[in-house]
């Protein structure tokens, strides 16, 4: 009626269950370690990096200074003593190597402000810009060209050829009161109306919490 | 009889577990590309250690060019003996990068400046490729001929503060207030604290 | 409800439907397997039945051995999971308190709600005894509030604290769970048995 052999193999459940247990547990502690990698698929990655999203002009970036948009954040990626010299109104230093120290992640990992890293050319703000992208920062832009560009554009932009059309007149009207605004002077200037840049308001910096829901436990 | 009766109920649910531990297993794939270094560690890496190379530097055996152009760019010249992985495809050809590693080659990128193999570069680098430099050109194009010049990275081309001064000096305006830049004031963080006491327990 | 909630998978707004679902199995299996007998829960303290002390340790061991094991493969970010945070003294006083009303009454707070909605009048008792302490402590908070908010150690784990590998730890906690559970079976034939 009953399969003997069926019934003495369960006799032993327990102890082979209790034997199931210790391999398992084994088992973890013969694993083959590896070293666990944060951040986001390389496969991920790979298409943000390449894509020319993050870049912002220096057209775009003078516009929005000086319309004093308040989420903007600026980083200066140099080492102090070049930031000492010059620097974009209201940048914060932090040199390249110091990126990832422990009061710099709260201006990355935030959601309230759009970051722009700039740095002389765009290449180290490129590669903050990938590494904080591998770490899944959000609102984080490059300045394209960086300060180099930023010269060149802004502060002192050349001046346009006689057979140029109309716009490279504009933007060049354009670029040369934004240049006046950020402290250059020129020798036809009628008069010094370098609008009287307001005093550089201490930014409070968010960072992004995971949300953790408290569950309930219980038995 | 009882007892019986309960190991059939144990047998179905224990069955049921092995099963959905099995189909776990089953339809576990592993990540085909894996960084192998995180990210503090990269930054250390790339700040400190030199990978820059020169023009003059690459004519060794141990070398092997890459082009990160596209292919039309590479068809229309190229550096001699260089090969052509253009960026997105770069995770297509971990093979090759993984032979290069293996054989101790020195993979070197070049693209049109040194801003654009930067992002093939740290990419590379972060999947565990330490193998690679950056050739620190600028390729552009001058009646159908590929030039190839050396190029410097990061440098500060013009001082803007002395040319803002000597634009000031220059306009022969006295009352130009003197600007300088200010230092934002060191920006206080405010860390939300969300601290829910949880309840519960049995 | 682990990685699943905090980062959207499943809608924050399922959390009460799933919490209701996994109550009734809870409930169920509590019940099916005799939990709600106060004399089976008490029959660790006398030494004839350990069912449950055996049900719990397994528990335990099978979700941390299989988290681990998903964690390895890449399915759980155990670091994502949430850690009760420790209150060391509160948890030793009320842990020293619930042990007492767990020998006096029979039940612990789950199994106890289990026996009432089989209609068990000792436990009906049981329950009210727990809403009035509820209320004693809820009146009385303030006199409490330096102990059970104070000695706070963080989310800690046992792992953590000690500094040891997290499989070592698991593998010796396993022979130790097994090892006592053979003690336990030692002990429980010694004892005379009840019959309930």
């Amino acid at each position: 009626m009953i399969n003997r052999k069926l019934v003495k193999f369960l006799s032993f459940r327990y102890v082979i269950l209790a034997l199931l247990f210790i391999i398992l547990a084994g088992g973890l502690v013969l694993l083959p370690k590896f070293e666990k990698q944060e951040g986001i698929k390389p496969e991920q990655l790979l298409s943000n990096i390449i894509s020319p999203e993050r870049y912002i002009t220096t057209d775009e970036l003078a516009d929005r200074i000086i319309n004093q948009d308040p989420s903007l954040l600026l980083i200066d990626l140099r080492d102090e003593e070049t930031f000492k010299k010059y620097s974009l109104p209201n940048a914060i230093n932090m040199p390249l190597k110091n990126l990832f120290d422990e009061d710099s992640s709260a201006f990355l990992n935030q959601d309230a402000y759009d970051v722009v890293f700039f740095s002389n050319d765009n290449f180290d703000a490129d590669q903050a810009w990938i590494l904080c992208n591998r770490l899944d920062y959000k609102n984080l832009y490059v300045l394209k060209g960086g300060i180099n560009r930023w010269f060149k554009t802004i502060i002192n932009p050349p001046h346009p050829k006689e057979n140029m059309p109309l716009e490279a007149f504009k933007l060049y009207a354009t670029r040369k009161a934004a240049s006046m605004y950020f402290g250059v002077a020129y020798p036809d200037q009628v008069k010094t109306n370098v609008p009287k840049r307001p005093r550089p308001t201490p930014k409070k910096v968010i960072t992004v919490k995971k949300k953790k829901k408290a569950p309930e436990g219980g038995c | 009889m009882k007892e019986l009766e309960k190991i059939k109920r144990i047998s179905i649910v224990s069955i049921l577990f092995i099963l959905a531990v099995l189909i776990g297993l089953l339809t576990y794939k592993r990540p085909k590309n894996t960084y192998a270094i995180n990210t503090e560690k990269t930054l250390e890496k790339i700040t400190n250690n030199h990978f820059f190379i020169t023009l003059e530097n690459i004519n060794t055996p141990d070398y092997v060019l890459i082009d990160v152009r596209s292919q039309n760019e590479f068809e229309k010249g190229h550096l001699e003996h260089a090969i052509n992985i253009h960026t997105p495809e770069i995770l297509n050809n971990s093979a090759f990068f993984k032979e290069l590693k293996k054989s101790n080659k020195i993979a070197i990128l070049y693209g049109e400046n040194p801003q654009q193999v930067n992002i093939p570069f740290l990419f590379l680098y972060q999947l565990g490729y330490d193998n690679i430099k950056l050739l620190t050109v600028k390729n552009s194009y001058s009646q159908n001929k590929l030039i190839t010049k050396t190029c410097d990275i990061e440098k500060l081309e013009a001082d803007i503060s002395a040319f803002i001064n000597e634009s000031v000096k220059n306009s022969k305006i006295k009352v130009t207030p003197k600007k300088t830049i200010q230092p934002p004031k060191k920006i206080i963080t405010v860390q939300k604290k969300k601290k829910k006491a949880p309840e519960g327990g049995c | 409800m682990g990685p699943l909630l905090p980062n959207d998978i499943i809608p924050f707004e399922w959390s009460s439907i799933i919490a209701i679902v996994i109550g009734i199995f809870f409930g169920f299996i509590l019940e099916s397997s005799g939990f709600s007998s106060s004399r089976k829960l008490a029959g660790v303290f006398y030494g004839y039945d350990f069912a449950v002390l055996k049900v719990f340790f397994t528990a335990a061991l099978v979700s941390l051995i299989g988290l681990l094991y998903m964690d390895y493969l890449g399915y759980v970010d155990m670091s994502s999971l949430y850690v009760h945070p420790t209150y060391l003294w509160a948890a030793i006083i009320g842990g020293a308190i619930m042990g007492i009303g767990f020998v006096a009454g029979g039940f612990c707070p789950g199994t106890s709600l289990c026996a009432v909605a089989i209609g068990k009048i000792d436990a009906i008792v049981y329950v009210i005894g727990i809403m009035v302490g509820v209320f004693i402590f809820s009146e009385l908070y303030s006199v409490f509030e330096p102990i059970y908010t104070g000695y706070f150690y963080g989310n800690i784990t046992l792992v953590d604290s000690l500094g040891i590998n997290p499989y070592w730890f698991v593998f010796l906690f396993t022979i130790a769970a097994v090892i006592i559970f053979v003690l336990v079976d030692m002990i429980r034939k010694r004892v005379k048995k009840v019959f309930y």
